[in-house]
């Protein structure tokens, strides 16, 4: 396992798109303490390998294709109405080339 | 006593022998919710739930929700209504479609009165991290008590008989915690009863919409109308939906399963006294009681299997606030940066905080040891639940290891009292099972609640018995207003 830091927790916040101050990082750097401890509860059990993660209670397969069913899609105006900028019908972000 | 404060069905029976109209009881939740200081809303409905309740006059005899005011999570998308998940990621987002279950309860002409404050996006289980601050306890009028989270605002309102019932959502155990510090019934239906479609993702393999009431047969009556499938939400189940209201009437010999590992890591003697009289009542009642141990490894190991695949979940799910389709809008002089003030500015240091263990978990050199790990010790405990529910009904223990918790109370959160007993729910979680907590005691005028968890798709199995616990302690419609204690 990576060891634990401030710059790997810097990594993982930047790579999140957040800022957080130092002190932040130093709360969370002590809250991994206590956690590694609490991780330490699942390491300690045997034999894991013999099951599969599980990624959801149980299957939910759906093993056939809707019908084609006509609906109307969302108008310009909904789709935009909560967009904090937004000029000619779309929303509008800083120049990426150019 | 105001009709606002009967059940379900004696509210109905009053509409139907026109006592009163829907328009009055909405005007009275709506002077409740006004006059409410425990924090419990985000935003009240007051227009909109008028409008809507001018508009039923002609009772329909056979719909029991007609008229019926509630309030609903502020993570259930409402169409028109403000809902931002009380985080200043969403603060001013105004949904354009409403959830699957606002969609019913509108066509049942329940009355929206509110939407209610949480945990910020759900992550959390005191109701202290929402971004207008702590909901209170309202059976602690001084305010140092909290519900608990992360449904606290709609547990708050429920316990404070603003509603009869009101909606939530659970993933570790948001509903059926703080119905235990609220002394309500607080249900988790099997994963995939009821749509999630507009419920805010938190962790999708564990999260579920529930409810507080303060009836079981009020929990019959919503579940009846929530459940279904919908093809909105490819996770909601195809199987049956029964009728839970007629499930609860014949009364059931159940065999009962106590796990002592849970019990045992309780500290408080009064909790114990009063759970040991409840299970002596439901023998007397006729319930086969039985001590069936679990693996304390296991059971101290649902935490972290929760903590880290919780947050792992949560860390890619919310990917999308980034304020640039909704939520406040910063500029920047590149598209990053503007996602970067906007996730800065918008998510508190708890979340970040949880982002930032999730994205660890995630790491390619962690994943194996962390996030896999995780899920296969997810595996592992709910195959022994289901071992235990293979011989027995149910599981049933305390709730929770105490009264409503202090604000400023610290523990070990180390011990088995932390590890088991504060946090054993989430089996229901990770198994995607039916799961209730009742109350059956007060401890110095502060409820305790029990949880009873059953088997998948058998919800009205769990209902039956949560009305038997309900009748032996004769504890239905408790509420924190003065006068009913």
């Amino acid at each position: 396992m990576k060891e634990i830091n401030i710059d790997v927790l810097k990594d993982a916040a930047s790579r999140l798109m957040f800022d957080m101050t130092e002190d932040q990082y130093h709360t969370l750097l002590n809250e991994f303490d206590v956690l590694t401890k609490q991780m330490a509860t699942i390491s300690k059990i045997e034999g894991l390998e013999k099951y599969e993660p599980m990624t959801f209670p149980f299957d939910c397969t759906v093993t056939f294709l809707r019908e084609d069913v006509p609906v109307t899609p969302l108008s310009v105006e909904e789709a935009l109405s909560n967009a904090g900028s937004v000029l000619n019908n779309e929303i509008k972000l800083p120049k990426v080339v150019g | 006593m105001s009709y606002l404060d009967l059940s379900i069905r004696e509210i109905h029976a009053a509409y139907v022998e026109k006592k009163v109209k829907p328009l009055e009881l909405t005007k009275e939740a709506l002077l409740r919710a006004k006059a409410n200081q425990d924090n419990c809303f985000e935003y009240i409905c007051e227009k909109e739930a008028l409008e809507f309740a001018e508009k039923l006059t002609e009772v329909e005899e056979d719909n029991l929700l007609w008229g019926i005011p509630y309030v609903a999570k502020d993570n259930l998308s409402t169409k028109g209504i403000p809902t931002c998940a009380s985080s200043n990621i969403l603060k001013g987002y105004v949904p354009i479609y409403d959830a699957r279950v606002i969609e019913i309860l509108k066509e049942k002409k329940a009355v929206l009165i509110g939407k209610t404050t949480l945990d910020e996006l759900a992550m959390g289980g005191s109701g202290m991290t929402g971004h207008l601050g702590y909901t209170y306890n309202p059976y602690d009028p001084d305010h140092k008590r909290m519900i608990g989270g992360s449904s606290c605002g709609s547990a708050s309102a429920t316990a404070a008989s603003i509603v009869p019932f009101a909606l939530g959502s659970d993933t570790g155990d948001s509903v059926r915690k703080p119905a235990s510090y609220g002394g309500l019934v607080g249900l988790k239906p099997t994963w995939g009863r009821i749509s999630r479609y507009g419920l805010f993702p938190f962790a999708p393999s564990m999260d579920h919409v529930g409810f507080f009431t303060r009836h079981v047969e009020d929990a019959a009556i919503v579940l009846n109308a929530l459940s279904g499938r919908d093809d909105r939400d490819s996770t909601s189940s195809f199987k049956p939906v029964e009728d839970y209201l007629e499930a609860t009437k014949a009364k059931k010999q159940y065999k009962v399963a106590v796990i002592p590992e849970i019990v045992d890591s309780i500290s408080d003697k009064e909790l114990l006294a009063e759970f040991n009289k409840t299970l002596d009542k439901l023998k007397e009642n006729g319930a086969c009681i039985d001590y069936v141990h679990m693996d304390p490894a296991s059971l101290s190991s649902i935490y972290a299997t929760y903590f880290v695949i919780s947050c792992a979940e949560a860390t890619s799910n919310n990917a999308n606030l980034d304020g640039i389709k909704f939520g406040p809008y910063y500029e920047g002089n590149s598209y990053q940066e503007v996602m970067r003030k906007a996730r800065t500015n918008g998510f508190s240091e708890l979340i970040k905080r949880r982002f930032v263990i999730g994205s660890f978990a995630l790491m390619s050199e962690n994943q194996e040891e962390l996030f896999l790990r995780a899920q296969r010790n997810r595996a592992k405990i709910v195959s022994e639940v289901n071992a235990v529910l293979k011989d027995h009904d149910f599981i049933f223990v305390p709730a929770a290891p105490s009264v409503a918790p202090l604000f400023n109370a610290s523990g070990d959160k180390l011990s088995s009292e932390y590890l088991i007993a504060d946090n054993h729910m989430a089996i229901g979680n990770f198994g995607g099972l039916p799961s209730i907590t009742v109350p059956f005691a007060l401890e110095n005028g502060l409820p305790l609640g029990a949880n009873i968890t059953g088997r998948a798709f058998e919800d009205g199995e769990v209902l039956n018995f949560a009305k038997q616990v309900e009748d032996v302690t004769g504890l239905g419609g408790l509420s924190a207003k003065k006068e009913d204690r």
